[in-house]
C-alpha cells in the first residue's frame, strides 16, 4: 500500500511542480490539470469498473456502433424496430424496489423481538385456560382475559407504530420522479418527441442544458455539453462530454452520458446504448436493493432483553413447578401455576413503553429537522461509532463558491458560508478595483429575471458553475452587476472553449472621460501569464519579473493544492489612438492584442464545506466517533475539504505530507506517525480485507476517495467488521447501497436523491450535517432513559410474582391477582415509565464514547439483579406488609394464613374460622381477598413512586439531578396516585375487576419502604460515585 | 451454512464450557471464587437485613392488634349460615335408608359435631335467662347452656341414628359466629320446601327459634366454651312409598331486622339451600 500511495502522490507532486505541462488539453483550468496527472493510474480502475460494469461501447467507432444496435445516427431506428426492441427489453424505467405490502410492514410490527414474547405469553395463558377447563367447567377467566388483553397491547401496539412509521414513509417520495418525462428522439428520419420509458437501444436522442438525460448514451456530437455527475459520481464539478473516446473506463470517459445525470448546459446528440434496470444508475439502484437491512442496535439489545426475561421466567418457572410437584400439588396443577410464573414475568406495558418513548423522540428529532423512517433506528445513532460521510452535498453545499483571491502578492480569504455576506479581505487596494471590474465583465452569466427579493446565494443563474460563483461573489461585494455591465457597455466578446482556454470581452468603459477601451480577460492561470508583460501591484502596473512569476507559481500550487479551481485574470486598456471610439471589433480575424496584457489577480473557487460541518465533526470527534470521508471525488480536493471540516484534523498527517515535509521517499516514513490516511478507489481495490481492517484501526482519520458505490459497500462492511455501528450519510444513488448497508442510513432531505432516501432510515430535511448531532444526543439519551424505562418496570415484576410463588408454597390467600397486576401494568406504570423517556442526560453524553455493541448492553446481569433482587425483593416485603396487615386487622392473622389456601377458596366452606374464632363465608373470604389485592396493589404502586423518583439517574444523586427538573415525572406520579384512586374507590364496587376500597391508612403502610428504597439507591450510586472501578461499582451500576 | 452452524455451534458450546469453569482466570459461572464469596456475603447480608426489617414491621404491626378483637368487623356484618353433617361435594345429602352404610358418615359427622353439647360437657356453662342478649363485662366471660333437649328428635338422644333409618334426616343449620353480633328481634330460622309437598320439615326448638341469649360472642379468646346456638331441621317424606324422595330445602334467618338473608352474590348470607335425597 505505502509503495503505491508513493507512486500516485510523487505523480501529484510532480504535477504540482511542473504546473505549465500539466495542461494537456482536456482539462479547463488548473485544477483539470492537476487532475489528468491522475488519468494514467487510474487505469488500474480500468478492470474493476469493467468487472462493475460490462459496458465498451464508449471505445467503439460510430459505424461500429450503428452496426451493433442496427440504427442510423442520421435516420435513427424505425417505428417497427423500436416497438420490438420495447417489447424486448422492456420500458426504459427502473424496476422500483420490491414494495413490502403494507399488510406485512403491519405483521412485522406485530412480531418483533418484544411482541414475540406477548404472543407467547398469551398462547399460554390460553393453554392454562384449556388445561383449566378441561380440569373444572367453572373455572376462572382470567387466564382467558389476560390472554386477550397481551393480544391487545401488541396489536395496539403495532398499529401505533404502523402509523408513526407509515407518517414518515409518506414524506418520502418515490423513484419515480427521477425518470425524465419527455425524450427528443430521431426516428424514421423524424425528431419526435416521446415519453422517455419508450427510448430503446439504438435510438438518436438530442439533449439540451437543462434536460435530464433520459438513458445511457453514447455521445456521437457534442455543442459545450457539461453534465452533472455529483449524484453518480460525487464529483461536485461539472463534467465536460464530448464525442471522443478519452478513457478506457466508461464512468471516465467523456462520451457517455448516464440516465438521470443532467445536463447543465449546451447541446448534444447521442446513441442510446442502455435503458431501464440495465444502465449504470439502475445497476447501482439494484445493488441497494440487494443489500440486506441491518438489524438495529436496538432490535438486538430489545432480543437480549427478551431473552434475559424469557430465561429468567422460565427457570424460576420450572423451579416452582418441581417445588410444586413435591409439595404434592397436582402434576396439572403444577403445569397452571408454571404457566403462570412464565405469563407473571411477561412485562405487558413494556412494549407499549418502549413504542411510545421511541416514537416521542423521533418526533423531537423531526422537530430538529431528522427525520426517522424507521422507529428503531432513532436509537442507533446514538451507539453509532463510526460516521461514513460523503462529501459532495453532505459535508459540502455542493456548489461552487469562491474561496480564495490572490493579488498584490498575497492572498485573501473569501467568505464561503452558506450566505456568502461576510466579505472581510481587503477592498480597499486599487488592484481589487480593477480585478473586481474584471470579474463583473468578463462573465457570461445572468440571474434569472424577478428574483429582486431572494437572496443572492439562493438565485437561480444561467450560465456555468464557475459564472454563477463569480457573478454571486461580485453581486454580494459590488451591488448590482447588471448595472454595471450596463455602464460598462459590451463591444466584442470571444466565449470560453476549450482549445484557447480563456474568455474575453471588450468594454466601453464607464468613465466618461476616458475613450480607451477596456479589454478584460480570464482563463486557465498559465494560460492568462503567458499573455501578460505586467502584472498589478497596489493599483500599479508592474513589469512581470521573475520574482512575480515565481510568487504566481507559489500562490497557484497552493490554491490548487487546495483542490480548488483555480482561475486567472488580466485585462488591457487598449490605446484610444489606435482603437478609437468606432472601431469595429472582429472576434473572428482577431483584429486586436491578445497579448502584452497586465495580469491582475487569481480567484480560485471550491464547492465550500457547510458552515455547520466543521463544528459539528468536532463534536462528533469529543462524542468518540470515527469521522470518515467515503466520495467518489479527487483525493486532492476530498483531502481539502476533510481538512476544513476537520475529518482530517489540522495538526496530523498523511504519510505522504511527512515524506515532503522531511524530503524523504514515502517508504521510509514510519507509518505510525501519520494520523491521516488518503486512500483512493484503486488502492482500496488492492487491499486484503484484512489490510482495510487494519488501515481502519490504524488511522483515526481516513479519507477514501475515488470510490465507487460497490467500494463505499466494502467500506462500511469494513467496519462493521469492526463491531462498530456504522452512520453513512449520503445524497447520492451512489450512496445508496451503502447507505442500505449501514447501521444507519441518512440521507440529506433536499439535495438528496430519491433512491437515496428510499435506501436510508434517517432524512435530514434540512441537510444540515450538524443535525446528526442532535441525533447522536438523542439516541444516547434515548439509550439510557430506556435503560432506566426497563429497570423500573422489570422492578415490580419481582413484586408481582412473588406472590404467586408464595401462594404456591406457602398456602396464602393469593395476594394479588392477575387483573389487579394489569392494572398496574398497563395502567399506573404506564405514563410514569413513559415519563422517563423526558429525562436529562446524567452528565454530557456527548463527551463519552460511544457504547460497545457487545458489552455495553441495554439490559446487562447488574441491571437485571438490581432490580429482581434488590429492589423488586424490597417492593415485595413492602407490599406483603400492607397485605398481612389488612388481613390481620380483619381477623386473619399472618399465622392463620399459612396453609389455608384449599380451604379458603373451596366455595363450599362457608364457616371458615379467623383468628378470633369469627367465621366466614365464602363471599365474604373472597372480597376480603380482593380488598388484599387491592392493598397489595397500593403497596406495589407506593413504593413504584419512589422507584420512579430513583431511576431519574443511575450514578447521580437524585439531588444534583434535580428532583423537580423533569416535570414529566411528576405527572407520572400524580396518575399512578389518580389512577389507583380511581380503582380503589370508584370502580370498588365493580367485581369484575376486583378492586374494593381501602382504608385510607393502609395506603401509607408501605410509604416507610418507598423512603427505604430510595435511601438503598442513594447510598448504591453514593458508593459507586466514591469508589468508582470498585466491587460496588462493578456489581451495583447498571 | 451448515458447516458454519455447525462450527458455531461448537464454539457456543467451547463458550459455555468456559464459562461454566474457565481453568485461567478460576471464574465458575463468571465469577472467581472470591467474586462468589463476596456477591453471596453481600446477598446474605442484604437479605439478612430485608428479613429483619419485614419481621420488625410485622411484629410492629401485630403490636396495634388486640388479642381478643379483630380490629375491623366491616367485612362480616351479618353471619352466613352453614348445615351440619357437612356434605362432600355441593350441598346434597343422599343416602338409602335400606343400607345403615350410606349414611353412617352423617350420623358420625353430626356425632362429633354435638360433642360439646353433652350434658357433662355444658355442666359448667351458664344457665341464661331466655329471650334477651347477654351481654358481660368480663374480664371472664360466661357461655350460655344449649340443651341439647332442645332439638327433640334430632338431639341425638333418643334416636343415635338422627332419623336417617327411618327415612327422617335430620339437618343441623348454625349461624356464623360474629364478634360483638347482637340479633335485633326474634330471630329464627325458616325453613322452606322449594319442591312442592313432597316433604314435612320439622325445625327443632319449635319455630327454629334462636334464643338472643347466645349473643354476643366475645372472641375465641375470651369466650371459651361458647356454643353456638342450633337449629336442626328433620325432613319427613310424604309419600313414603316410592323409591326415591327428594327435597331441596331453603333455610333463611328471619325475624330479626339487623341479619340479612338475601344478598345476590352471597348464597351462604343468612340463608342455605340443600337438597335430600332418600332411597328406600
Amino acid at each position: 500500500m505505502a509503495k503505491k500511495t508513493l507512486e500516485i502522490y510523487s505523480v501529484e507532486l510532480s504535477g504540482m511542480k511542473d504546473i505549465e505541462q500539466t495542461d494537456k488539453g482536456n482539462g479547463k483550468e488548473k485544477y483539470r490539470g492537476l487532475k489528468n496527472c491522475f488519468e494514467p493510474k487510474k487505469n488500474h480502475r480500468k478492470e474493476e469498473l469493467t468487472k462493475e460494469l460490462d459496458l465498451d461501447d464508449h471505445k467503439l467507432s460510430i459505424k461500429e456502433l450503428e452496426k451493433k444496435y442496427g440504427t442510423n445516427i442520421i435516420t435513427g431506428l424505425s417505428s417497427a424496430q423500436a416497438a420490438e426492441l420495447l417489447a424486448r427489453n422492456g420500458p426504459n424505467a427502473l424496476t422500483p424496489p420490491k414494495e413490502t405490502p403494507e399488510i406485512i410492514k403491519f405483521f412485522k410490527q406485530m412480531v418483533g423481538g418484544f411482541s414475540i414474547l406477548l404472543w407467547i405469553g398469551a398462547i399460554l395463558c390460553w393453554i392454562a385456560y384449556g388445561i383449566q377447563y378441561s380440569m373444572n367447567t367453572s373455572s376462572s377467566l382470567d387466564n382467558v382475559y389476560l390472554g386477550c388483553v397481551l393480544a391487545l397491547v401488541i396489536i395496539l401496539t403495532g398499529i401505533f407504530a404502523y402509523y408513526q412509521e407509515a407518517k414518515s414513509t409518506n414524506i418520502m417520495a418515490t423513484f419515480n420522479k427521477m425518470i425524465p418525462q419527455q425524450a427528443l428522439v430521431i426516428r424514421d428520419s423524424e425528431k419526435k418527441t416521446i415519453p422517455a420509458e419508450q427510448l430503446v437501444v439504438g435510438d438518436i436522442v438530442e439533449i439540451r442544458g437543462g434536460d435530464q438525460i433520459p438513458a445511457d448514451i453514447r455521445l456521437l456530437s457534442v455543442q459545450g455539453c457539461k453534465v452533472d455527475n455529483s449524484s453518480l459520481t460525487g464529483e461536485s464539478e461539472p463534467q465536460p462530454r464530448s464525442s471522443e473516446f478519452t478513457h478506457d473506463s466508461p464512468l471516465e470517459t467523456k462520451n457517455i452520458g448516464f440516465y438521470s445525470t443532467t445536463c447543465l448546459e449546451g447541446t448534444a446528440t447521442g446513441m442510446v446504448i442502455n435503458t431501464g434496470d440495465r444502465t449504470i444508475i439502475g445497476q447501482i439502484a439494484s445493488l441497494a436493493s440487494g443489500v440486506g437491512n441491518e438489524k438495529t442496535p436496538i432490535a438486538i439489545e430489545i432480543q437480549h432483553f427478551v431473552h434475559i426475561v424469557a430465561g429468567v421466567a422460565v427457570s424460576i418457572g420450572i423451579l416452582f413447578f418441581i417445588t410444586a410437584v413435591s409439595l404434592k400439588y397436582q402434576v396439572l396443577d403444577s403445569i397452571i401455576f408454571l404457566i403462570g410464573i412464565i405469563v407473571a414475568n411477561v412485562p405487558e406495558g413494556l412494549l407499549a413503553t418502549v413504542t411510545v418513548t421511541l416514537s416521542l423522540t423521533a418526533k423531537r428529532m423531526a422537530k430538529k429537522n431528522c427525520l426517522v423512517k424507521n422507529l428503531e433506528a432513532v436509537e442507533t445513532l446514538g451507539s453509532t461509532s463510526i460516521i461514513c460521510s460523503d462529501k459532495t452535498g453532505t459535508l459540502t453545499q455542493n456548489r461552487m463558491t469562491v474561496a480564495h483571491l490572490w493579488f498584490d502578492n498575497q492572498i485573501f480569504i473569501a467568505d464561503t458560508s452558506e450566505d456568502n455576506s461576510n466579505q472581510v479581505f481587503d477592498q480597499s487596494s486599487g488592484t481589487w478595483a480593477s480585478l473586481s471590474k474584471i470579474i463583473t465583465l468578463c462573465n457570461r452569466a445572468e440571474f434569472r429575471p424577478g428574483q429582486e427579493n431572494v437572496p443572492i446565494m439562493k438565485r437561480v443563474v444561467a450560465g456555468d458553475a464557475s459564472e454563477t460563483a463569480l457573478l454571486k461573489f461580485s453581486e454580494v461585494i459590488l451591488g448590482d452587476v447588471m448595472e454595471i455591465r450596463k455602464r460598462n457597455h459590451k463591444v466584442a466578446e470571444i466565449p470560453f472553449n476549450s482549445t484557447n482556454k480563456f474568455q474575453l470581452s471588450i468594454h466601453k468603459t464607464d468613465d466618461p472621460n476616458d475613450k480607451r477601451f477596456l479589454m478584460v480577460m480570464k482563463g486557465a492561470p498559465e494560460r492568462i501569464l503567458e499573455k501578460c508583460s505586467t502584472i498589478m501591484v497596489n493599483g500599479q502596473e508592474q513589469p512581470l519579473d521573475k520574482n512575480t512569476a515565481e510568487a504566481f507559481h507559489t500562490a497557484y500550487m497552493e490554491l490548487g493544492g487546495q483542490g480548488e479551481r483555480v482561475l486567472g485574470f488580466c485585462h488591457l486598456y487598449l490605446p484610444a489612438d489606435e482603437f478609437p471610439e468606432t472601431y469595429t471589433f472582429d472576434v473572428d480575424t482577431m483584429n486586436f492584442p491578445t497579448s502584452n496584457f497586465c495580469f491582475v489577480g487569481l480567484l480560485s473557487m471550491i464547492d465550500p464545506p457547510r458552515s455547520t460541518v466543521p463544528d459539528a465533526v468536532t463534536k462528533c470527534r469529543s462524542a468518540g466517533i470515527k469521522v470518515i470521508m467515503v466520495t467518489g471525488d479527487h483525493p486532492i480536493t476530498a483531502k481539502a475539504i476533510a481538512k476544513s471540516v476537520g475529518i482530517i484534523s489540522a495538526n496530523s498527517e498523511t504519510v505522504e505530507d511527512i515524506a515532503k515535509r522531511l524530503h524523504i521517499a514515502v517508504e521510509q516514513v514510519n507509518k505510525r506517525d501519520a494520523k491521516a490516511a488518503v486512500v483512493t478507489g484503486m488502492e482500496l481495490k488492492d487491499m486484503s480485507p484484512e489490510q482495510l481492517d487494519e488501515l481502519l484501526t490504524n488511522y483515526p482519520e481516513i479519507v477514501f476517495a475515488r470510490t465507487s458505490p460497490q467500494q463505499k459497500l466494502i467500506i462500511v462492511e469494513g467496519c462493521q467488521m469492526q463491531n462498530a455501528v456504522v452512520a453513512v450519510t449520503g445524497d447520492g444513488v451512489n450512496d445508496s447501497p451503502a447507505l442500505k448497508k449501514a447501521d444507519i442510513g441518512i440521507a440529506m432531505g433536499i439535495t438528496g436523491s430519491d433512491a437515496a432516501k428510499n435506501a436510508a432510515d434517517m432524512i435530514l430535511l434540512d441537510d444540515n450535517f450538524a443535525s446528526i448531532v442532535t441525533g447522536v444526543e438523542e439516541g444516547r439519551l434515548i439509550f439510557d432513559n430506556l435503560k432506566k424505562t426497563i429497570a423500573y418496570t422489570l422492578t415490580k415484576n419481582i413484586a408481582e410474582l412473588c406472590p404467586f410463588l408464595i401462594y404456591i408454597t406457602v398456602g396464602l390467600p393469593l395476594p394479588i391477582g392477575t387483573i389487579t397486576i394489569l392494572f398496574i401494568d398497563l395502567g399506573t406504570d404506564i405514563i410514569p415509565s413513559i415519563a422517563l423517556a423526558y429525562e436529562k442526560a446524567e452528565s454530557d453524553i456527548m463527551n463519552r464514547k460511544p457504547r460497545h455493541k457487545k458489552k455495553d448492553r441495554l439490559v446487562n446481569e447488574q441491571l437485571a439483579m438490581y432490580s429482581y433482587l434488590h429492589i423488586g425483593l424490597m417492593q415485595a416485603v413492602g407490599a406483603f406488609v400492607v397485605y398481612f396487615t389488612v388481613y390481620a386487622q380483619e381477623g386473619f392473622k399472618p399465622s392463620a394464613l399459612i396453609n389455608i389456601r384449599v380451604e379458603w377458596e373451596n366455595s363450599n366452606v362457608n364457616d371458615l374460622e379467623d383468628s378470633y374464632g369469627q367465621q366466614w363465608t365464602w363471599y365474604q373470604r373472597k372480597y376480603l381477598e380482593w380488598m388484599g389485592y387491592t392493598a397489595f396493589f397500593v403497596g406495589i404502586m407506593v413504593q413504584q413512586i419512589a422507584d420512579l423518583i430513583i431511576r431519574k439517574t443511575r450514578r447521580n444523586s437524585i439531588f444534583q439531578q434535580g428532583l423537580f427538573r423533569n416535570k414529566v415525572i411528576w405527572v407520572g406520579i400524580a396518575s399512578q396516585i389518580i389512577i389507583a384512586l380511581i380503582l380503589s374507590y370508584g370502580l370498588g364496587s365493580v367485581t369484575a375487576l376486583s378492586f374494593t376500597m381501602l382504608r385510607p391508612q393502609y395506603w401509607f403502610v408501605a410509604v416507610p419502604f418507598a423512603i427505604l428504597i430510595w435511601v438503598y439507591d442513594e447510598v448504591r450510586k453514593l458508593f459507586i460515585r466514591l469508589y468508582p472501578g470498585s466491587w460496588w461499582d462493578k456489581n451495583m451500576y447498571y | 451454512m451448515t458447516k458454519k452452524e455447525k462450527k458455531s455451534f461448537n464454539q457456543s458450546l467451547a463458550e459455555w464450557k468456559l464459562f461454566i469453569y474457565n481453568p485461567t482466570t478460576g471464574e465458575f459461572l463468571g465469577r472467581t471464587a472470591k467474586s462468589w464469596g463476596l456477591i453471596l456475603l453481600f446477598y446474605l447480608v442484604f437479605y439478612g437485613f430485608l428479613a429483619a426489617l419485614f419481621s420488625f414491621t410485622m411484629w410492629a404491626m401485630l403490636q396495634t392488634l388486640n388479642d381478643e378483637v379483630p380490629k375491623y368487623r366491616d367485612q362480616i356484618p351479618s353471619p352466613g349460615l352453614t348445615v351440619f353433617p357437612k356434605p362432600l361435594t355441593a350441598l346434597e345429602y343422599s343416602f338409602t335408608v335400606s343400607d345403615p352404610e350410606s349414611y353412617q358418615g352423617y350420623i358420625e359427622d353430626l356425632k362429633k359435631f354435638l360433642k360439646p353439647y353433652n350434658l357433662e360437657e355444658q355442666k359448667n356453662l351458664t344457665a341464661c335467662p331466655d329471650g334477651a342478649l347477654f351481654e358481660q363485662k368480663g374480664p371472664v366471660y360466661g357461655a350460655c347452656q344449649f340443651p341439647l333437649a332442645l332439638l327433640q328428635a334430632c338431639s341425638g338422644v333418643d334416636d343415635p341414628e338422627f332419623g336417617y333409618s327411618r327415612g327422617h334426616p335430620c339437618v343441623l343449620v348454625k349461624m356464623n359466629r360474629i364478634i360483638g353480633l347482637k340479633p335485633q328481634g326474634e330471630p329464627r330460622i325458616e325453613c322452606t320446601s322449594k319442591t312442592e309437598n313432597t316433604a314435612a320439615l320439622l325445625t327443632y326448638p319449635p319455630n327454629g327459634l334462636i334464643d338472643l341469649k347466645y349473643f354476643p360472642y366475645y372472641g375465641k379468646k375470651l369466650h371459651v366454651s361458647y356454643l353456638q346456638p342450633l337449629v336442626a331441621v328433620q325432613v319427613s317424606f310424604n309419600a313414603t312409598s316410592s323409591t326415591v324422595n327428594e327435597v331441596t330445602v331453603e333455610c333463611k334467618i328471619d325475624g330479626s331486622p339487623n341479619l340479612k338473608n338475601e344478598d345476590d352474590r352471597d348464597k351462604f348470607l343468612g340463608r342455605v339451600v340443600f337438597k335430600v335425597t332418600a332411597r328406600a
